[in-house]
C-alpha cells in the first residue's frame, strides 16, 4: 500500500539558509505521529510544503497519492492547523461555518462538543478572542474537519493545561472512532507521548531520529553508580550523554535492557532510572546525529 | 480513513469562496452603503451652500467613494482572506475564481443600485438641488444599460486591481508593492515616450475624444481582464 | 499520563495493568475486557498502542477474541498467571531483597524473621497489593 504522506528528497533552500535539508520519510494512514524538534528545526516549513502552502526548492512530495500543490481533490482530504493562522473580520461560529462548507467529512455535531468543551462564544469576532481562545478555534477546525490528512502545527499558543488536555483527550476520543493520519508538531513531548505511536524528529533541517515511541521510550535508561561498575556495564552499548562527578558516573544507556542486565545492574549496585519520552528523543536525536547536540538537553 | 476523494466542482467551490468573503458583512454591506450615503450627504450640504442664483446643473465626485471601497475590498480580500482561505483545504486557483466571481457580483448590484439611484436623481431634478452625482456627464450620461455596464465595469476593475496589489503584497512585501507602483509608472511613462518619438500624440488625442462611454467601457474591460490575469499570475506562487 | 510511567513501553504497561487485574480477580474470567477504545481514553494514550497492549494478552491466551462483540477474559486465565507469577517470584521480588539486605548486613535468618513480622502485621495493609513490583511504582493503585 502506498503511504499516506510520501516526501523523498525535500529541500527547501531560503536565501542564506537551508530550512531542510534533503527529508525523505514516509508516514502511514491512520497513525499519530509527533513531528518533535527544537525551534527553527524546519517543523512548520516541513508542515507548509505538505498543506501546499510553501513551495519545495527541491525533492518530490505526495499526499493521498498525488501532489498537493495546486490539487483540490487532495487539499480538500487535508487540514493545517498552525499556531499563527489569521482569520479575516468574522465571528467564531463563522469560521466554523466556513470550514463546513469544505471538508467534506465535517461534523457539526463534534464542532458543536469541542465548542462548549473550550467554552468558545461563537458569536465573538475572532479578533476579540485572547491567544489561547484563538488556538482553540483552530483546533475545533481540525479535529471536526476528520481530514484524512490532519496536521497540527504547535497548535496551542496560550492555551492552558486544561484545555491542552481537552485538546489531547478530544484528539484520542475522535481518532479512535475515525481514524486519520495525524501529525503532531511539538515541544510538550511528555504531555503527549502517551498519544504518539511514532515520533519524527528534525534538527537543523534534518531527519534525526524516526522510531516506535514506545521502542524509544524502552530502550533508554539512565545507569549510574560508581564510575568503573558504571563503565562495566556500559562497555559494548551505545553511551549517550556521560557524566561524572567524583567517583560516581551516570550515563545514558541507549539499547533496551533485558531482565539479566537488571539483575546484574543489580550485583554493580547501579541505579537504573528510565528516561522520559522527552529525555529520549534528545539523548537519541543527539546520538543519532553524531556528537554534534550541544545545548539540546532539555 | 480511507473515504474516496471528493469532486470538486469548481463553480460550486467559487460560490462556496465568494460566500466566505460575504461572512464579512461590514466590507460588502456596510462599507459600500455608508460610502455612498456618507458621499452623498457631504456633497448635497455643499451643494446646497451654493448661492441660488447660480444657474445649471452641479456635479459632484461623490461617487468616487463607492470606487475607494470596491479597491479596497478588494485588496482585503487577499491581505485578511487569502491565508484563512487556503488553511482550509482550498487551492489558489479556487480561491481566486470565488474572488473575482464576487467581485463581478459585488460590480454588477452596486452597478444597479447606482443605476437606480442615477434614475431617482433624474426623476427629482437632482435630489431638488440640481445636483448631478449618479449622472455624471460624459460617463454616466447614457441609457440605463450603458450606465449600468459602465459602472458594473469600472467597480469589476477596481476590485481586482485591490486585489492584485494585495497579492503584490502577500508575495513580496513593501518592497514588491514599491516596485509595483514604480512598474506601473514606467509603462505610462513608456507610452508617453513613444507617443512623443512617434510624434503620434495628435492620434492619442483624437483616439481619446472621439471614445464614447461605452468605448471608453470596452477599453476599461480590457484592462480588467489584463489585472485578472496579472493578479492570478502573481497568486500562483504565494506562500503563506 | 499521570498512572503510567516511564519505566517500560506503554503498551508492556497496559498488558501488565490487565494481567494484574486477571490475577487479582478484578476482571473475573468471562468478563469482557476493556476495548483498545476505552483504554485508550482512560489512559489518554493512542489507541493502537492500547490495541498492541490487548494483543499481548492475546497471544498469550488469557484473552480470547470473540467476533463483533470484544475480548474476553479466558478460562483459567488467572490460574495460569498466577502460577507464572510464582515461579517468577524469587527472581522478580526475593532476589532483589537479599541482595539489599546483604549490602545492609542483615543475614538470612533476620531477613526470615523481619519477613515474618511484616505477614503477621501488614503496615498500612492497602499498600500492599502484591502484584505491584515493589520499587518504582510504589503507592499508585488503579
Amino acid at each position: 500500500m502506498t503511504p499516506t504522506i510520501a516526501v523523498s528528497g525535500l529541500t527547501r533552500r531560503y536565501r542564506g539558509h537551508v530550512a531542510l535539508d534533503d527529508v525523505t520519510v514516509d508516514f502511514e494512514d491512520a497513525t499519530i505521529t509527533g513531528l518533535l524538534g527544537r525551534n527553527g528545526a524546519g517543523k512548520t516549513t516541513f508542515l507548509r510544503i505538505l498543506a501546499a502552502q510553501e513551495f519545495p526548492s527541491a525533492g518530490d512530495v505526495r499526499v493521498l497519492g498525488a501532489s498537493p500543490i495546486e490539487n483540490d481533490a487532495v487539499l480538500r482530504r487535508m487540514v493545517l492547523i498552525r499556531e499563527d493562522q489569521s482569520y479575516p473580520d468574522i465571528r467564531v461560529g463563522h469560521v466554523l461555518r466556513a470550514a463546513s462548507w469544505f471538508y467534506p467529512n465535517w461534523s457539526g455535531e463534534l464542532a458543536a462538543t469541542l465548542l462548549r468543551a473550550f467554552d468558545l462564544p461563537a458569536g465573538r469576532p475572532v479578533k476579540k478572542l485572547s491567544r489561547g481562545m484563538r488556538s482553540a478555534v483552530g483546533i475545533v477546525v481540525g479535529l471536526a474537519a476528520r481530514a484524512e490528512v490532519t496536521l497540527f502545527d504547535e497548535p496551542y499558543a496560550g492555551l492552558d493545561a486544561v484545555a491542552r488536555q481537552i485538546f489531547y483527550d478530544q484528539l484520542i476520543a475522535d481518532y479512535a472512532e475515525h481514524p486519520r493520519t495525524v501529525l503532531l508538531s511539538t515541544h510538550l513531548i511528555d504531555e503527549v507521548a502517551g498519544l504518539l505511536e511514532r515520533v519524527v524528529m528534525i534538527d537543523r533541517g534534518r531527519v534525526v531520529l524516526d522510531a516506535d515511541a514506545d521502542t524509544v521510550r524502552g530502550a533508554t535508561t539512565a545507569v549510574s553508580g560508581a564510575v568503573p561498575a558504571v563503565d562495566t556495564f556500559a562497555a559494548g552499548r551505545p553511551v549517550w550523554d556521560r557524566r561524572t562527578l567524583a567517583s560516581h558516573a551516570s550515563v545514558v544507556v541507549g539499547s533496551p535492557l533485558t531482565d539479566g542486565d537488571r539483575a546484574w545492574a543489580r550485583e554493580l549496585n547501579l541505579t537504573l532510572t528510565p528516561l522520559s519520552l522527552q529525555q529520549a528523543v534528545v539523548h537519541a536525536s543527539a546520538g543519532a546525529a553524531g556528537e554534534r547536540a550541544e545545548g539540546s538537553h532539555a | 480513513m480511507s473515504t474516496a476523494a471528493p469532486t470538486v466542482h469548481p463553480l460550486d467551490t467559487a460560490v462556496k469562496v465568494a460566500r466566505l468573503h460575504l461572512l464579512d458583512r461590514v466590507a460588502y454591506l456596510l462599507a459600500p452603503a455608508a460610502g455612498l450615503l456618507f458621499a452623498f450627504t457631504v456633497d448635497a450640504i455643499i451643494v446646497g451652500m451654493l448661492p441660488s442664483g447660480d444657474r445649471g446643473d452641479h456635479s459632484v465626485g461623490g461617487l468616487a467613494a463607492i470606487c475607494v471601497v470596491a479597491f479596497v475590498i478588494g485588496l482585503q480580500s487577499i491581505t485578511k482572506g487569502l491565508s484563512f482561505g487556503l488553511s482550509l483545504g482550498l487551492s489558489r486557483r479556487g480561491y481566486y475564481l470565488g474572488t473575482a466571481l464576487l467581485a463581478i457580483t459585488f460590480a454588477a448590484v452596486s452597478g444597479a443600485i447606482l443605476t437606480v439611484l442615477r434614475a431617482v436623481e433624474g426623476a427629482t431634478g437632482g435630489w431638488g438641488l440640481s445636483m448631478r452625482m449618479f449622472r455624471l456627464p460624459y460617463i454616466l450620461d447614457g441609457s440605463w444599460y450603458e450606465a449600468w455596464l459602465t459602472s458594473f465595469v469600472v467597480l469589476t476593475l477596481l476590485y481586482v486591481y485591490g486585489c492584485w496589489w494585495g497579492l503584490v503584497y502577500r508575495r513580496w512585501t513593501l518592497i514588491g508593492m514599491i516596485a509595483f507602483a514604480a512598474g506601473q509608472v514606467t509603462v505610462v511613462l513608456a507610452g508617453a515616450l513613444a507617443a512623443t518619438w512617434t510624434h503620434s500624440w495628435s492620434d492619442v488625442g483624437h483616439f481619446f475624444t472621439t471614445l464614447s462611454a461605452v468605448g471608453l467601457t470596452g477599453v476599461l474591460a480590457a484592462v480588467t481582464v489584463a489585472l485578472m490575469a496579472g493578479g492570478f499570475t502573481t497568486l500562483r506562487r504565494v506562500t503563506i | 499520563m499521570g498512572v503510567l510511567d516511564d519505566s517500560s513501553p506503554i503498551f508492556a504497561q497496559i498488558a501488565e495493568r490487565l494481567a494484574d487485574e486477571i490475577a487479582d480477580g478484578t476482571l473475573a474470567e468471562g468478563e469482557r475486557a476493556p476495548s483498545s477504545n476505552e483504554l485508550a481514553a482512560f489512559y489518554r494514550i493512542n489507541p493502537a498502542t492500547a490495541a498492541k497492549g490487548l494483543n499481548v494478552l492475546t497471544e498469550d491466551g488469557l484473552l480470547e477474541k470473540r467476533r463483533g462483540v470484544g475480548m474476553f477474559v479466558a478460562a483459567g486465565a488467572r490460574e495460569r498467571l498466577v502460577e507464572r507469577r510464582r515461579q517468577a517470584f524469587a527472581q522478580r521480588y526475593v532476589a532483589p531483597m537479599v541482595a539489599e539486605a546483604t549490602r545492609l548486613g542483615i543475614d538470612a535468618g533476620a531477613l526470615l524473621a523481619l519477613v515474618r513480622q511484616v505477614s503477621d502485621d501488614p503496615p498500612g495493609a492497602a499498600a500492599v497489593d502484591g502484584t505491584q513490583p515493589s520499587s518504582a511504582r510504589g503507592g499508585i493503585t488503579v
